[in-house]
């Protein structure tokens, strides 16, 4: 209980009062909520954040694929309009919540927490929830999941770790995806590894390539391990 | 422009503040963005502008302080700023949570919240009650 003090004002006196109030909170606390009712459950939330493109889709896709008859699996899939990803989700036959954000640039544990009542916990080990298409803004706004992934691909450019500094730092994981083209795009792979690590030394990356399959195995056995 | 959700947030909590007390008019909020965030403090400021636009707090300024960053090494037991990487081809310095002394991952202990500092504004002739700090 905060201790409240009465004092009068002098009419036209000007205050200026200390309040300290955090606008992260909210959300960080919704994100808490949602993070105790899934391990009530003893489901784990991955959430998938990255630029359009990066191949987050595709990535959940062929992880579900290779999942989905071990546990219970679902998906949740963010995006400010369409419908599309779900779609190719529902596809294999596993839950699909689409959330849309209406041109909102991130998801938020509101929407998240809106979506976990939407689907049966006690059938489900594992929920992955794709994050909006963009490599800014989702950094600020925890949802509860227990593991954030970054997925980059060769095709966004040799640069774009040190673009998107933030979206690392809070990361548990980082895909670089389409390592099958890096060569065509004059791509460094390491040297995105080393970006990476420059921000972060102990962040674990793994290359991959979603098409060809290259480094799925190594990103389930992670994934299973947070 | 997750500014407009911050800024959002902040007028929903001004305007909050303003009717649970005897506020005659708002000058100025003040906030404190973390330097790990991934705030810009401009585009907050053109977001409240534009929300605050017909409602009581209009023309009130927003004025925005940054919060430096503290990391702590659980290796090495540095605590202080954090390693920035210089030449990332970026505008400015890019903070890292690489430790400037071990070159371990530390942990981020300040810098990374956006808050309200505090609000100032001229209050009404009558009793005023605030929460003490």
């Amino acid at each position: 209980m905060a201790m409240i003090q009465t004092i009068a004002a002098s009419p036209d006196e000007i205050y200026d009062i200390e309040l300290e109030h955090s606008l992260l909170e909210a959300n960080a606390q919704l994100a808490k909520e949602n993070r105790a009712l899934l391990d009530r459950n003893g489901v784990t939330a991955i959430d998938v954040m990255g630029a359009i493109g990066s191949g987050k889709t595709t990535l959940i896709g062929q992880l579900v694929e290779r999942l989905k008859d071990r546990f219970g699996v679902a998906v949740f899939n963010g995006d400010a309009t369409t419908c599309t990803d779900a779609d190719l989700i529902a596809n294999q036959s596993v839950p699909v919540v689409q959330i849309a954000t209406i041109n909102g640039c991130h998801l938020d544990a509101n929407l998240v927490g809106k979506a976990l009542g939407k689907v049966n916990l006690e059938k489900l080990r594992l929920i992955f929830i794709e994050n909006i298409g963009n490599l800014i803004c989702p950094a600020e706004f925890p949802l509860g999941s227990k593991a954030r992934v970054v997925v980059v691909s060769v095709t966004e450019g040799p640069y774009m770790v040190r673009k998107h500094p933030h979206m690392f730092l809070g990361a548990q994981l980082v895909v670089i995806n389409k390592i099958d083209l890096a060569e065509a795009m004059g791509v460094s792979v390491a040297e995105l590894t080393q970006d990476v690590h420059k921000l972060k030394p102990d962040l674990r990356v793994i290359a991959t390539s979603c098409k060809a399959g290259d480094g799925l195995d190594e990103v389930t056995a992670a994934l299973l391990a947070v | 422009m997750h500014e407009l959700s911050i800024a959002s947030a902040v007028v929903e909590s001004v305007l909050e503040f303003v009717s649970a007390h005897s506020v005659k008019k708002v000058l100025a909020v003040r906030l404190a963005i973390g330097e790990l965030t991934h705030i810009e403090a401009d585009q907050l400021r053109f977001c409240y502008t534009a929300i605050t636009e017909q409602t009581p707090i209009q023309d009130s300024a927003l004025e925005i302080e940054t919060v430096e960053a503290v990391v702590r090494c659980e290796r090495c037991s540095y605590y202080g700023g954090p390693k920035y990487w210089d030449d990332a081809l970026s505008a400015g310095p890019i903070p890292t949570l690489q430790c400037p002394d071990c070159g371990a991952t530390v942990e981020a202990i300040e810098g990374t919240d956006c808050a309200i500092k505090s609000i100032r504004f001229v209050a009404q002739d009558e009793g005023l009650t605030i929460p003490a700090a």
